[in-house]
């Protein structure tokens, strides 16, 4: 009997058409969420951006605890390959416990700031701080120079610079970021259900696009109508790279906070590794106008940079503290949001969305359906 | 990713007829100079340009452009760079506008030593 009614379910679960619910002004706005993966040029300020040479020493570099001054660690050992370029826990684990989520690493390829506060212009510099970060690599220059001419990586090193000695320690540290930025910006993760979805629409195939689940797509919905989420997270990459308050507490202990935006923008404008500075390779600075023109405002202050969401499934904890374990919890954050927490003179984009079960449940389906299947 | 801009216009009286092509936008001011802005696309989250032209008998002094989200209560990210191309020309780089709704672009332009401000709305999806 029971299983006569599983197969009676399953009949009946097949013969059910499931259909595109989306409007025509949601179907176009999905659009914009691709296609994917997107082309990437070669990074104009990064002279050795997408040289095959330069790839393979920047990701053996990557992997290799030579660029820790005491061989400790690599830069895998926070940035898992294995675990979608990050780790599980809420916050990296370098020679302290450091204030925030290690971000995952692709899709980076390309963009307006890097880090959580945005203390980099560009890949290469991103990839250059945690070298001499006292709390991480922990490296100056001069040990970095002399730990590359004593590895075994010396020869291909200077196959792409020329001879170490005729750099000096500076310059091989640049060097050493710009491979490393050249193997970082080949990580992206795979097409996933949802751009399947969105090329179907596209291609306005609707029964290829009926195929994505109804709550997938009921969460789709809420996410640009109701929740506000594409206010933030739009764009290929599901982010607009920018800077918001999302009302997670910025107070590392009772004496401390984190600063954010606030604190990486007083790092990027007396830092030598920006776009207009010296070790720019581009000879037009394209890129530098940001650093140039980006304003300062109290309201910066514990705001983070929008995290993309593809492959979002695969890379808990979230948050910049990553204070939020799973999907589930960063919805009903979202959905009960303390609007006390938020800056009085910062943007109001945020408030509570009161979301019943099921929309939460639609919404976290929507997100799983931007990773790797299965999820 | 390029996205759709739609303009809302309120139209102000003419005090002196020009050759320009491009949208025109409003100020308050009784018998404010014409004012025209030109743009082909306005990409979500990356910087775009625009041209703007003052339509005056005599030279325009300084102009200062900026945009607000006035639902959101911010504006932009970074100072637009406004360059004169000739006397009633500017041409607007580094303008970026990083969230998709209602955007109000504001026009401050140096008129016989008075200044004019003019605004237009712009929606972006």
């Amino acid at each position: 009997m029971k299983l006569w009614m599983t197969a009676a379910l399953m009949v009946l679960t097949g013969a059910v058409r499931a259909e595109v619910l989306l409007s025509a002004d949601e179907i176009e706005q999905t659009l914009t969420f691709g296609p994917w993966p997107p082309s990437f040029q070669s990074d104009p300020s990064n002279r050795v951006s997408k040289d095959t040479r330069s790839i393979q020493l920047g990701q053996a570099f990557f992997n290799d605890p030579v660029l820790s001054v005491d061989g400790a660690f690599s830069c895998a050992s926070c940035h898992d390959p294995e675990q979608a370029f990050t780790t599980p826990e809420a916050r990296a684990l370098g020679r302290v416990l450091l204030d925030r989520n290690t971000p995952s690493l692709r899709n980076l390829a390309g963009l307006r700031w890097y880090g959580w506060g945005g203390k980099s212009d560009n890949f290469w510099a991103a990839s250059l701080h945690p070298i001499i970060e006292e709390h991480e690599m922990a490296h100056s220059p001069e040990s970095l120079k002399t730990a590359i001419s004593e590895s075994a990586y010396i020869d291909d090193f200077e196959a792409i610079f020329g001879d170490i000695q005729d750099q000096g320690p500076e310059h091989a540290l640049v060097n050493t970021a710009k491979v490393l930025s050249a193997y970082l910006e080949t990580l992206a993760t795979d097409r996933t259900q949802f751009d399947d979805f969105r090329d179907a629409l596209e291609d306005q195939d609707f029964a290829a696009a009926a195929y994505y689940p109804e709550a997938a797509q009921r969460g789709l919905q809420l996410f640009l109508g109701r929740g506000n989420c594409v206010f933030c997270h739009n764009g290929p990459r599901f982010s607009n790279n920018e800077f918001h308050d999302a009302g997670v507490p910025y107070f590392l202990n009772e004496t401390e906070v984190d600063e954010g935006r606030f604190g990486g923008l007083n790092f990027l404008l007396s830092s030598p590794y920006t776009l207009d500075g010296v070790w720019n390779d581009d000879p037009d600075k394209q890129g530098a106008w940001a650093v140039r023109n980006v304003r300062r405002s109290h309201a910066d202050f514990g705001t983070f940079r929008t995290p993309s969401l593809r492959g979002v499934a695969e890379t808990a904890p979230y948050m910049h503290d990553g204070s939020l374990g799973d999907l589930n919890a960063v919805i009903r954050h979202y959905s009960k949001i303390n609007t006390e927490r938020l800056h009085a003179d910062g943007e109001a984009i945020l408030s509570q969305l009161n979301l019943s079960e099921q929309e939460i449940e639609d919404l976290v389906a929507f997100l799983m359906t931007l990773s790797k299947a299965p999820y | 990713m390029i996205r759709c801009a739609v303009w809302f216009l309120i139209w102000s009286s003419a005090a002196f007829a020009c050759d320009v092509t491009g949208q025109r936008v409003n100020s308050e001011v009784q018998n404010a100079p014409e004012v025209y802005l030109s743009v082909d696309e306005i990409p979500l989250a990356q910087p775009f340009s625009l041209l703007v032209s003052v339509c005056s008998e005599t030279a325009v002094g300084q102009m200062r452009v900026d945009a607000i989200m006035p639902a959101h209560q911010h504006g932009m990210n970074y100072t637009p760079k406004v360059t004169a191309l000739d006397g009633r020309t500017f041409r607007v780089d580094d303008m970026l506008f990083h969230m998709p709704g209602l955007w109000e672009l504001q026009v401050d332009v140096d008129i016989n030593d008075q200044s004019i401000f003019y605004t237009s709305k712009i929606a972006l999806k």
